[in-house]
């Protein structure tokens, strides 16, 4: 069985080649052969899922790079950890391309979307499957690569082909601390690559502490890029520019896991490295803190969304950080399992904000329509699935996951004393109070952009709407032309506004909520999720306590009364009409207009970053055009032209003779240079 | 192949003496007259002093190369006089004379022509017209042969 691993990335591949050359007659049908790759794909892996053994199931596939001393086999790995991410994404991939088949028909692009998307799932299914730091980075690349193809899929948009660019150098500036993470381990675990030589206890403790730890670091800076984290989540909000299917798929369910995976896997050599886990603690804390703060503000559906994505996976770094010491197996349980139940829940998110997208020609900021209840009743009841798992509400899936958090954070600060760093046990206090009024904060902005959607007195947008953007207004005057490259809708006039989206949207949106509300409570108080990870060889070595640890029911409360409070605050707020939330606004405007401004980020990266690298490539076009060009080249060129004007012209003067004695002295002379050599 | 009679070096040397004479005075001819045709002799003159020092060498060694390499020149500069005489017989259709000073037109552009200062050269004479050339007595009577039209006198 695990020996044919191989077909769960292959069959993907296929259906996305099948896309890409889908005939011309076929090009609305190109979504037939992807789906049918990533069901075939998350049946396979279903059954690699109940058939992983209590070892490691390799499968070499393929001997790819054989030079002396360097051997890369293309090699699959089946474990718990990888079974587990690889039904998660083949999944969340099969419903999102059922989805993406209603929400991008009539698209010119429709077979180039649709093989970009099996790409993906081929890239991201290799990624979680291979077995050797290389391999994996190969992938990580595809998903990037992936990811810069379907962020500017619509690229003769300005932003979106501006969004695109940023997301792929971004996460080149992470691809670096990767390749340079490969490149110390490479050196220092006597030359492999290899999981199974670097992750194991035994290779680790020949290695010394501050290099386990410069390694953890830069895999982390990796994974900041790809789950955008503190330094470079600048991307993810961008990104958002691609079409809500891709939004929903790689930039909130999969691909910005990755990282999260990546720390996960190798956390057998950070939990050797305590202190890269107070740095990953402290980063996820402060960027899920910040993102929340965002996001609250916001009026852009898809960004609200977007930001709190990044919010979440800061809650799982935060998770994967508190592994210290006897917390580790707790915290990568937890950190895994929020990865797992987000998952189900951002990605429904995503399509319903698509739907409502959808029905709203194109507009996505929540001032402009309101009170669609009674319009788009499915739409309105998935979307409050997704919104409860996502604030935490108690037995949804969020509930489970984010209360293992806290326990795990909890459990932080006790081990923190164990590994002798008592000071620590104050970080972990602090940063589990954050992630508590994070949580509250979850609570609120979610619910804010349920309420100002759906609740209140239904409004529609309309061309003069005050809030209208200028273009936006024109967009949606001419929301009849279907084939207008960057309006998220398929083309609709706006008689039909505020309709429910087609059945073929619908069904991928209600099992997503389905699985959002009892994932949590099917997996999480039975324990299943743990016993499965626990499947995956260097899980037992991990920190662990004593005993078994039991539910800790102070966490659990504490962030039950998060998510009421804020639920209830933004029912008070939001669910009908009022001042308040404008007088709230006047009351805390610097830390309103700090946070609508996204704390400045972007105008920080502006001046720190992106004026002196403009300037560097502005000195070295000058450098190129006057010193490379200018001088080298032309003054290369200049110097025969000199010579031959000043010098050698005035030989030819047009008397054969002349030329024939210049052509005998040259004679002469070489004669005489041999007679006296 | 064995030298059938012996050919020593003071021989070789007479040998190699007249043809570098020859070379050296076909050379001073060529950089010295101005007047096409005998730069051309002097050319070919040139030409004939390395195939005797080749003919020479041929026989110290003992062996037909040079010969063979003299007669392959000497195809050759048949061939090439034929194409010289050619050329130099349109030169002079352009010109009326066979002065190779006229020729400096084709220098570089730009650069000042070369005047010749009186008394340094001798002056071109204009090469007498068809109607001065000699009129040589009739061997006899001229044989009946159809004229064609443009040699039928019109009067």
């Amino acid at each position: 069985m695990i020996d044919y691993a191989w077909l769960v990335p292959i069959l993907p591949l296929l259906g996305s080649l099948g896309a890409a050359l889908s005939a011309r007659k076929a090009r609305q049908n190109a979504h037939i052969p992807v789906i049918i790759g990533t069901a075939g794909a998350f049946i396979f892996s279903l059954f690699l899922l109940f058939n992983v053994g209590q070892g490691t199931g390799r499968t070499i596939v393929y001997p790819w790079i054989e030079v002396a001393g360097l051997s890369v086999p293309v090699e699959l790995r089946v474990d718990g950890l990888t079974t587990m991410m690889l039904s998660m994404v083949t999944f969340v991939s099969t419903l999102v391309a059922v989805y993406a088949a209603g929400y991008m028909h009539g698209d010119p692009g429709y077979p180039r979307f649709f093989a970009c998307i099996g790409l993906f799932v081929f890239s991201m299914s290799g990624l979680v499957l291979s077995s050797n730091f290389l391999l994996t980075y190969v992938f990580w690349e595809g998903v990037g690569t992936c990811s810069f193809l379907l962020v500017g899929f619509w690229y003769a948009k300005p932003a979106a082909a501006a969004a695109a660019k940023k997301a792929f150098m971004v996460n080149r500036v992470g691809d670096f601390g990767f390749a340079i993470a490969m490149f110390w381990m490479w050196s220092v675990f006597g030359h492999t690559l290899s999981y199974d030589d670097i992750l194991n206890p035994t290779a680790l403790t020949s290695v010394p502490e501050s290099t386990k730890l410069g390694i953890a670091l830069l895999l982390f800076w990796a994974a900041t890029a790809k789950s955008a984290q503190l330094p470079l989540y600048v991307w993810l909000p961008d990104a958002m520019e691609g079409p809500t299917p891709v939004s929903a798929l790689i930039h909130a369910a999969t691909m910005v896991t990755a990282g999260v995976y990546l720390i996960a896997r190798t956390s057998l050599l950070i939990q050797d490295a305590p202190m890269a886990q107070l740095v990953i603690a402290s980063i996820g804390c402060v960027t899920a803190l910040l993102a929340a703060l965002i996001a609250v503000t916001h009026n852009d559906l898809k960004r609200v969304m977007a930001y709190s994505t990044i919010s979440q996976l800061g809650y799982m770094f935060m998770a994967l950080g508190a592994g210290i010491g006897s917390a580790t197996q707790l915290a990568l349980v937890a950190a895994m399992f929020h990865l797992f139940t987000h998952a189900f829940f951002k990605a429904l998110l995503f399509l319903a904000s698509g739907s409502v997208m959808h029905a709203m020609g194109g507009v996505i900021d929540m001032r402009r329509f309101r009170g669609l209840r009674h319009r788009m009743p499915i739409t309105c009841w998935t979307f409050a699935a997704g919104g409860l798992a996502l604030a935490g509400f108690p037995l949804t899936a969020g509930f489970f996951s984010k209360d293992e958090i806290l326990a795990a954070l909890r459990s932080a600060t006790h081990a923190a004393h164990e590994i002798g760093q008592p000071s620590w046990a104050a970080i972990y206090w602090v940063i589990f109070s954050l992630a508590v009024f994070t949580a509250f904060l979850t609570a609120f902005y979610t619910g804010r952009a349920f309420f100002m959607t759906f609740f209140g007195p239904e409004k529609l947008p309309s061309p003069d709407d005050p809030e209208a953007e200028p273009e936006e207004a024109a967009a949606l005057a001419h929301a009849s032309d279907p084939h207008t490259p960057g309006h998220d809708h398929g083309g609709h006039d706006d008689h039909h506004l505020g309709h429910e989206s087609p059945r073929i949207m619908l069904i991928p949106m209600i099992v997503l909520a389905v699985c959002a509300l009892v994932a949590g409570l099917i997996f999480g108080p039975t324990h299943w999720f743990e016993h499965h990870l626990a499947r995956t060889p260097g899980f037992s070595s991990l920190g662990h306590p004593e005993h078994g640890h039991g539910v800790d029911l102070t966490s659990m409360a504490l962030g039950t009364v998060a998510a009421l409070l804020g639920i209830g605050l933004s029912w008070r707020l939001y669910a009908a009409p009022s001042s308040a939330p404008s007088r709230l606004a006047r009351t805390l405007q610097p830390l309103y207009r700090l946070s609508m401004a996204k704390f400045f980020v972007d105008e920080i990266y502006n001046v720190l970053v992106i004026t002196p690298i403009r300037m560097f490539a502005k000195f070295c076009s000058l450098f190129d055009i006057y010193f490379v060009d200018g001088f080298l080249v032309r003054g290369t060129a200049w110097i025969p032209r000199i010579v031959g004007r000043e010098v050698l012209a005035p030989f030819q003067n047009g008397l054969i003779q002349f030329y024939a004695a210049v052509t005998a002295l040259g004679v002469a002379a070489l004669l005489l240079v041999l007679l006296l050599t | 192949m064995p030298p059938p009679d012996a050919f020593p070096f003071d021989q070789l040397q007479n040998y190699l003496m007249i043809g570098a004479a020859l070379m050296a005075l076909g050379m001073l001819g060529f950089l010295a007259r101005r007047n096409l045709i005998v730069m051309f002799l002097s050319v070919e003159m040139m030409l004939q002093g390395t195939a005797l020092t080749l003919v020479g060498f041929g026989r110290y060694h003992g062996n037909w190369t040079g010969q063979v390499l003299t007669i392959v020149i000497l195809t050759v500069a048949a061939c090439e006089a034929a194409i010289a005489l050619a050329l130099v017989l349109t030169l002079f259709k352009q010109k009326e004379s066979l002065d190779v000073t006229l020729w400096q037109d084709l220098r570089e552009p730009g650069l000042p022509a070369i005047e010749d200062q009186p008394g340094e050269a001798e002056p071109i004479e204009a090469v007498p017209g068809p109607e001065s050339y000699p009129h040589l007595t009739p061997s006899g009577i001229e044989p009946a042969h159809p004229r064609r039209p443009w040699e039928v006198r019109r009067d």
